[in-house]
């Protein structure tokens, strides 16, 4: 359940972003990669739990899916693989360098200004 | 309404710090081993059998990571190595905050290798960055062969998956081979190392190998 201080670290960077703002946030969209490690489901628990005081009071999470996405070390085609294992639909090699698909982003918070 | 744009990863701040760790470590010529996997795979009995050809070679500190207990330090402390213990009270992974204060109690001068023994389990450890040089996933045959299967990340990020247990497989019905095939599925580029009983003596001669010739190759040697 590292998603608590993934939530944590999200609270400490939209605060920052707050700084001397009068705004009151709508709603937090957070990028979530196929293979970051994090469970959406537990994302949204650990929000709702962590956000019933502060700036972030009443927020509503978005959560978008980032799909995964790999270049392939032979011939250099970036693809959307499947299923393991991934294999070029090209060259049909196996050997990959993950592009896209591993991080956890904190997009934007939509405000109302006060 | 007003949208404002942030941008940012959550792990930036776990990533800043092991960035720190790394400079620290090779500013002081460490290599830095983090060692992952379950619970009961078998991190610690690996260590053990390690430690003992390592300590020929190298001078070794050790950092466990335990929700409680200092069980495994203890373990350790008797083969006559410097082991210190982070009790996370609950937490399920070590982060690189943690390392960082730990290196306050190590005379970094006097080490070349520090070796990390995450807390047991396949998912959280994954995600943080301790500032290590080189990952090893510890998976023991009885957790059942389409394990690599359900934790890509943890096959996705780390240098070697060790199988753990190996003398094991036969009464548990856990085809080796199956268990090396899928890891490859995922991760072609992981080397797959076996330790376990041969004749009742635990080996783990590979994993020893493995270790010194990465230590060898990051010294251009």
């Amino acid at each position: 359940m590292h998603e608590t201080s993934l939530m944590e670290n999200l609270i400490t960077i939209a605060e920052g972003a707050l700084e001397g703002k009068k705004a009151k946030v709508k709603s937090v969209t957070l990028s979530v990669g196929k293979l970051s490690n994090a469970l959406p489901a537990a994302l949204s628990f650990a929000f709702k739990a962590m956000t019933q005081t502060g700036p972030l009071r009443g927020a509503e999470l978005i959560m978008e899916e980032i799909p995964v996405k790999v270049r392939c070390e032979n011939c250099g085609l970036e693809y959307e693989p499947d299923e393991f294992p991934y294999i070029c639909p090209k060259c049909e090699e196996t050997y990959y360098t993950i592009t896209q698909g591993e991080d956890i982003y904190i997009e934007s918070l939509n405000c109302q200004e006060l | 309404m007003e949208k404002i744009e942030i941008k940012k990863d959550l792990r930036e701040l776990n990533n800043k710090i092991a960035m720190q760790n790394r400079s620290v470590f090779n500013e002081n010529s460490i290599f830095t081993l983090n060692i992952m996997g379950s619970p009961g795979s078998g991190k610690t009995t690996l260590l053990e059998n390690i430690l003992k050809p390592l300590t020929v070679s190298f001078r070794i500190a050790v950092i466990e990571g335990d929700l409680a207990t200092d069980n495994d330090s203890e373990r350790i402390k008797k083969l006559g190595v410097t082991a210190l213990q982070i009790n996370t009270n609950g937490g399920c992974h070590l982060d690189a905050k943690m390392i960082q204060k730990e290196l306050s109690g190590i005379d970094l001068n006097d080490i070349d290798l520090l070796i990390i023994e995450n807390v047991g389990n396949l998912v959280c450890p994954i995600s943080y960055d301790l500032g290590e040089d080189m990952r090893l996933v510890v998976l023991s045959t009885p957790e059942g062969e389409d394990k690599p299967l359900k934790y890509p990340p943890a096959m996705l990020n780390t240098d070697a998956v060790v199988l753990t247990k190996t003398d094991l497989a036969q009464f548990v019905d856990v085809n080796i081979k199956m268990m090396e095939k899928h890891i490859k599925d995922i991760n072609p580029k992981a080397s797959i190392l076996k330790a376990g009983k041969i004749d009742g003596v635990y080996n783990a001669d590979c994993v020893t190998k493995f270790i010194v010739e990465s230590i060898n190759s990051k010294k251009g040697k």
